[in-house]
């Protein structure tokens, strides 16, 4: 590990967070024009052409507002909640592999921050730590309200972090590998000769649960509970507001991006186009480089797929009543993964090839 | 080891960020702190009360059983991960795993059954 | 430079741990425990144990804690307004388990041969793995039966005391 290494992964870390959180203004903007076109009004429309720059003043505004701390707070967490929701966001994508590998100054570079051999368990621990920014500061907050959602929050991603392990557990299972590199790679190519060779065709119903566990681990509608605006104001950041608020929000978007890359790493074939082999495509653009970009575009539209799905059923779906969260997840969900991992592993048995 | 110098590269880079979003709106915002806007918002109601009140056990329950059966999940992540290059010798593995998923099962039936979930 | 960062992490894992210790409000403690895991889990990726290191954090850090918490906010006992004043109690179990720790050491290093640091070697995921459900599958297996009785107890314990007082 030289100076060389080091200033690139620098590098790498600094492009790769700086990409994703250009998702939170995009997702601004996409969730307020497809919500404003499903209830049928116009939408932003007034910063910039077609209300383009709204993210950016939205963000503006945040910069200049006041930053109060209420009165009978606990300070410090207060303080510090947003900063332990925002950094698991922050750390979990380092672990995503977005494409193979560039050549740049003489070197291959994976366009990955860091290929841990255990970057699935990687993503699913950092990734259950959000959970502490939205405990502490509902707790700090000294809000009744506040509290209720951080507890409802708190039981719910924990209650959903049961079967999205169990969905990985399958795709690990047909992967044999925790790399999630690895998995992309083993995604190449084709099925049977007319499906890609990706993991939703051998793991279907993982994807499934893991789809639905997703909505509740990152707090979507339709399992908004934690900020049920109905019934508890805002939830656990009812007392937060200007750059603090805006920092909850950054981490939910940031999390949201994370699952969509983690189902389209996981299910989807990461980074590989339908039908063609990475071999095929460099044939024909006859660049390593060239590549690579395309594949960086192929991995980001999959994701903004992914994303969109999200706003669309935000916007089209009614909120669950809080214990039919909870049932849906332990008599339905965790049931429903541990005879996924059965199956899968009685057909992998079946199917085995010769020995 | 050398897998680790990014990972703490974006460590350091995400702390300097979230402190400096969170500095640059203190410099900036204005400063006019009243009584009325540092008062614990509850639809704006006067406050009945403190907000630490005590809670129904559910949640405690569901805690506790997320703990359980967590630490039994983590063990299908090893299982997992030699399953496939395992299956040319023999159903071993498989047996060891239907076994221990029929006990989890037995466990999450029990609480089922006994609908200790109802936070209703 | 290794043991520099070794240094770095073990000064955190130790002073989150006093601090957990220490601390007067029950939410500090929690907050503090959930940075030792991380100090704990660094020391374990500093060895080369990269799954058991994700296993702390998603276990411990992800799991044990969040109930610490839970247990705080439910029941709100925001400061223990009881501090235990005797000066002797808290220097002789201090001193108790600095004695034990350092008998625990004497006996890992005896079994292990050298101690845990030069020791480790990285071990191989799947080795152990494989180990796990063949030759120690019995084991294994106990331990999951001792898991289905600690969910009848909980039951047992933390069962609504009648049905229909709370709402």
């Amino acid at each position: 590990m030289n100076a060389l290494d080091v200033a690139i992964s620098a590098l790498k870390a600094i492009v790769i967070l700086v990409a994703v959180i250009q998702v939170v203004p995009v997702m601004i903007y996409v969730e307020r024009k497809v919500a404003a076109l499903i209830q049928d009004r116009p939408g932003p429309n007034r910063v910039g052409p077609l209300g383009l720059l709204q993210p950016v003043a939205d963000a503006v505004k945040f910069l200049f507002k006041e930053d109060p701390i209420p009165l009978n707070t606990n300070r410090l967490l207060y303080t510090l909640a947003p900063f332990l929701s925002l950094l698991p966001a922050c750390l979990v994508i380092a672990a995503l592999p977005i494409a193979d590998k560039a050549v740049l100054f003489g070197k291959e570079i994976t366009i990955q921050i860091a290929d841990l051999d255990v970057s699935l368990i990687y993503v699913l621990a950092i990734g259950s730590l959000g959970v502490y920014g939205i405990l502490f500061g509902g707790w700090a907050s000294n809000n009744k309200f506040s509290l209720i959602g951080a507890l409802r929050s708190a039981s719910q991603m924990v209650s959903y972090e049961l079967p999205l392990g169990l969905a990985t557990v399958g795709a690990v299972m047909v992967y044999g590998t925790y790399s999630l590199r690895e998995m992309v790679v083993l995604q190449d190519g084709t099925l049977g000769g007319f499906l890609p060779n990706w993991g939703i065709f051998y793991q279907p119903l993982g994807f499934l649960i893991f789809l639905i566990s997703s909505f509740a681990e990152t707090n979507r509608l339709p399992f908004d509970l934690p900020e049920t605006e109905a019934e508890l104001v805002a939830g656990f950041h009812t007392e937060y507001g200007s750059m603090k608020f805006a920092t909850f929000f950054m981490a939910e978007y940031m999390n949201l991006s994370t699952m969509a890359g983690m189902m389209t790493v996981l299910f989807f074939g990461g980074w590989h186009l339908p039908w063609i082999t990475d071999q095929q495509v460099l044939d024909w653009v006859g660049s390593q480089n060239l590549l690579c970009l395309i594949q960086v575009v192929t991995y980001i539209s999959k994701v903004a797929v992914f994303l969109f799905l999200y706003v669309l059923i935000r916007w089209t779906l009614p909120r669950f009543r809080f214990d039919q969260l909870l049932h849906l997840a332990w008599t339905n969900l965790i049931p429903l993964g541990l005879i996924n991992v059965a199956v899968s592993a009685v057909l992998m048995y079946l199917m085995r090839g010769p020995a | 080891m050398a897998e680790l110098v990014p990972i703490a590269i974006l460590l350091g880079i995400s702390l300097l960020l979230c402190s400096g979003i969170l500095l640059v709106t203190q410099i900036l915002g204005p400063k006019n702190p009243v009584p009325a806007k540092l008062g614990t918002y509850e639809c704006g109601v006067k406050p009945e009360g403190g907000a630490h009140i005590p809670f129904k056990s559910s949640f405690y329950l569901i805690a506790v059983l997320f703990l359980l059966f967590d630490v039994e999940a983590a063990f299908f992540l090893p299982w997992a991960l030699v399953y496939k290059e395992s299956l040319s010798e023999g159903p071993a593995l498989l047996w060891a795993m239907l076994i221990y998923m029929g006990l989890m099962a037995v466990g999450l039936i029990y609480i089922l059954r006994k609908k200790i979930l109802r936070l209703t | 430079m290794k043991e520099m960062i070794f240094a770095l992490f073990s000064i955190i894992t130790l002073l989150t741990g006093a601090g957990v210790v220490i601390s007067r409000n029950v939410i500090y403690s929690a907050f503090n425990l959930v940075l030792c895991f991380f100090g704990l889990a660094s020391l374990y990726l500093l060895w080369g144990a990269t799954f058991i290191s994700m296993v702390q954090i998603l276990i411990y850090a992800g799991a044990i804690v969040v109930l610490f918490v839970f247990v705080v906010m439910l029941l709100n006992f925001e400061h223990s307004s009881e501090r235990s004043q005797n000066f002797w109690i808290i220097l002789g179990s201090g001193i108790g388990s600095w004695v034990l720790s350092l008998f625990l050491l004497r006996v890992l290093s005896n079994t292990l041969g050298a101690s845990p640091y030069q020791s480790a070697a990285p071990t191989n995921l799947r080795t152990v793995s494989k180990l796990l459900f063949t030759q120690y599958l019995w084991p294994f297996e106990v331990l999951t039966i001792f898991m289905l009785a600690l969910i009848i107890g909980i039951y047992l314990l933390g069962r609504p005391e009648s049905e229909g007082t709370q709402s």
